[in-house]
């Protein structure tokens, strides 16, 4: 039972994992910035979540205002760094090491702002609660971090696939200058899409924050974790790489049984080797853009 | 006095890392974050292998040889696809090298870390006070800076700038890019294991927390703010850089806040180079 009880704990986490993997996926797509201050962001939504409730705001409205001060500052990240240096044609190795800084930038503000130790939501009240199904035992933010990922994941393919604003975003992706052409102004629909992402990433942030615990730096390694979900799913594939999050997390639990937790890291990177070693291609979709 | 010396010691030693990622981020120009991973090992091999009596030289040509060989063997994969794959291992190397320091606790003594690491004496004398020590370090700056310029002088130094100008280019001219990367990730690791060695020798204490994905990031900001690819850049960076612990302990802050405020500066100093000269101060453009 122990094995089942795991293996349901994974796919919980896989799917708060998965948000943040088709979110970067989503930036990096469009954009072609390698996004690394995306986990600046995720840490930014949880703590902005318990300052809110801290204040005595009720946790809707909490989520709410994580997830627009998220879509906010990934706007003003955008606009101000990024935009600057693609009108400059700064080489992808520039923006990156600028993604690096505002990464940086994110996390010790928080830690200077809040805490750099780590932090519960108190005002939570129902952070403890707990459901059983069968042999299981869910807590209630673990049900809402399922709710929410699956919801953000069907969320962002039909507005990707269906309306006319995700249309255009997916023109500026597959191929900018036509977009261009067709009077679709790219930095503006990078502008949205960044927003989106940032936004959205602050949900599965603050429902892992209520049900375990924050701490600034932490981010990295679940960036760390949906990156290699979204190279092994494939870039251009959203429920791929959602789907690569969730087994990733599913195995990371499972050798929880074999072997300790701090090894986990490891293990990850371990498949990570092997799966460039043997299909860099990714499973669902083509060759990383810029990697030839 | 002994403030000053420190201060110039780990200058030095950290200028060693600034080259060592200057072959990759400034050279060849792909992405690194894990010099402190490559340091830490260098330093814990200097430390396990001098802590069990191994004279000086064998122990410092082991974690040059260890390094090199790691950031071979990890970077292999990544390097024979390139581009973003490389990022990935980068932040994957350094996360779980700091797993291993941490948790490998039998050799890397856990998060207390190896205390008492000798420091070795030269002609009956020893370089445990740093007056004596800064003899070393200057030294083997000298000799990493030499061998800087001269590799990048030598034929095999410009084939490798030519990768970065256009890879493609030296793939048609029949150059073997994935070998050259190879041979200069090694030379890159050798240095990151010198400056891991001196560093372990000065301190005589190393821990985990020394060789966190936060110093890899001072590192990399070293190199920006100095400058890419020139010789003078990546010897002003690690000077000036460490020389802002010291303006900030004017402003006081409480003790756990120092971490946090010292990274924040290093991230905005990374933006604002990045936006307004990505050449640094004495450098090329990235």
């Amino acid at each position: 039972m122990l094995l089942l009880q795991l293996l349901v704990d994974g796919a919980v986490s896989g799917c708060a994992v998965g948000v943040v993997a088709i979110t970067f996926a989503y930036v990096y797509a469009t954009t072609g910035v390698f996004h690394v201050a995306h986990a600046g962001l995720f840490t930014l939504g949880g703590y902005i979540a318990w300052w809110l409730s801290g204040q005595g705001l009720p946790f809707p409205l909490a989520l709410m205002g994580a997830v627009a001060v998220g879509a906010a500052v990934g706007a003003v990240m955008q606009k101000a760094i990024y935009e600057t240096l693609m009108k400059r044609r700064a080489s992808p190795l520039v923006q990156l090491i600028a993604s690096l800084g505002l990464l940086a930038i994110l996390q010790n503000l928080v830690a200077l702002l809040f805490t750099p130790n780590m932090l519960q939501f108190e005002a939570v009240s129902w952070r403890l609660s707990m459901l059983d199904i069968g042999p299981i035992h869910l807590s209630l933010p673990q049900i809402w971090t399922l709710a929410s990922s699956l919801a953000i994941l069907a969320g962002l393919v039909l507005f990707s696939t269906r309306t006319i604003l995700g249309k255009r975003i997916r023109a500026v992706s597959s191929n900018r200058a036509l977009a261009e052409i067709t009077r679709l102004r790219p930095f503006d629909v990078y502008v949205v899409v960044v927003a989106i992402a940032s936004g959205l990433v602050a949900v599965p942030s603050v429902f892992i924050g209520v049900d375990q615990a924050m701490q600034p730096y932490t981010s990295v390694l679940v960036l760390l974790t949906a990156v290699i979900a979204v190279i092994a799913g494939g870039i251009g594939s959203l429920p791929g790489a959602f789907i690569i999050s969730v087994v990733l997390a599913v195995l990371q639990n499972l050798v929880l049984a074999l072997m300790p937790g701090r090894w986990s890291i490891a293990f990850t990177f371990m498949l990570f080797i092997v799966f460039i070693l043997i299909k860099p291609t990714g499973l669902f979709q083509t060759r990383l853009k810029r990697a030839s | 006095m002994n403030f000053f010396l420190s201060y110039v010691i780990l200058a030095e030693i950290f200028a060693i890392m600034a080259l060592s990622t200057n072959f990759l981020v400034g050279v060849i120009g792909i992405f690194s974050v894990s010099q402190a991973a490559l340091m830490g090992v260098g330093a814990y091999a200097y430390a396990v292998a001098a802590m069990a009596g191994l004279p000086f030289p064998v122990a410092l040509l082991l974690a040059l040889v260890l390094c090199a060989i790691l950031n071979v063997l990890t970077s292999l994969p990544s390097l024979r696809l390139a581009g973003d794959y490389f990022v990935v291992t980068s932040f994957g190397i350094q996360l779980v090298a700091t797993a291993v320091f941490i948790n490998w606790s039998d050799v890397t003594g856990g998060v207390s870390g190896i205390a008492g690491i000798p420091a070795p004496s030269f002609f009956g004398v020893s370089t445990e006070e740093p007056r004596n020590f800064i003899v070393v370090t200057t030294l083997a700056l000298i000799a990493a800076a030499t061998g800087y310029a001269l590799l990048m002088r030598s034929s095999y130094g410009r084939v490798l700038h030519a990768i970065r100008l256009d890879e493609l280019a030296v793939v048609a001219a029949g150059r073997n890019v994935l070998r050259l990367k190879l041979g200069i990730s090694a030379v890159s690791g050798a240095y990151a294991g010198l400056g891991g060695a001196l560093y372990a020798i000065f301190l005589s204490f190393i821990d985990p927390s020394s060789f966190e994905i936060h110093v890899s990031v001072l590192i990399l900001t070293m190199l920006v703010v100095g400058g890419a690819r020139t010789l003078s850049g990546s010897i002003i960076g690690p000077f000036i850089l460490l020389s802002i612990p010291q303006f900030m302990a004017l402003v006081s802050l409480p003790p756990t806040m120092v971490g946090p405020a010292r990274s924040l500066a290093y991230g905005v100093l990374l933006v604002a180079f990045m936006l307004l000269r990505p050449q640094g101060i004495a450098g090329r453009r990235l």
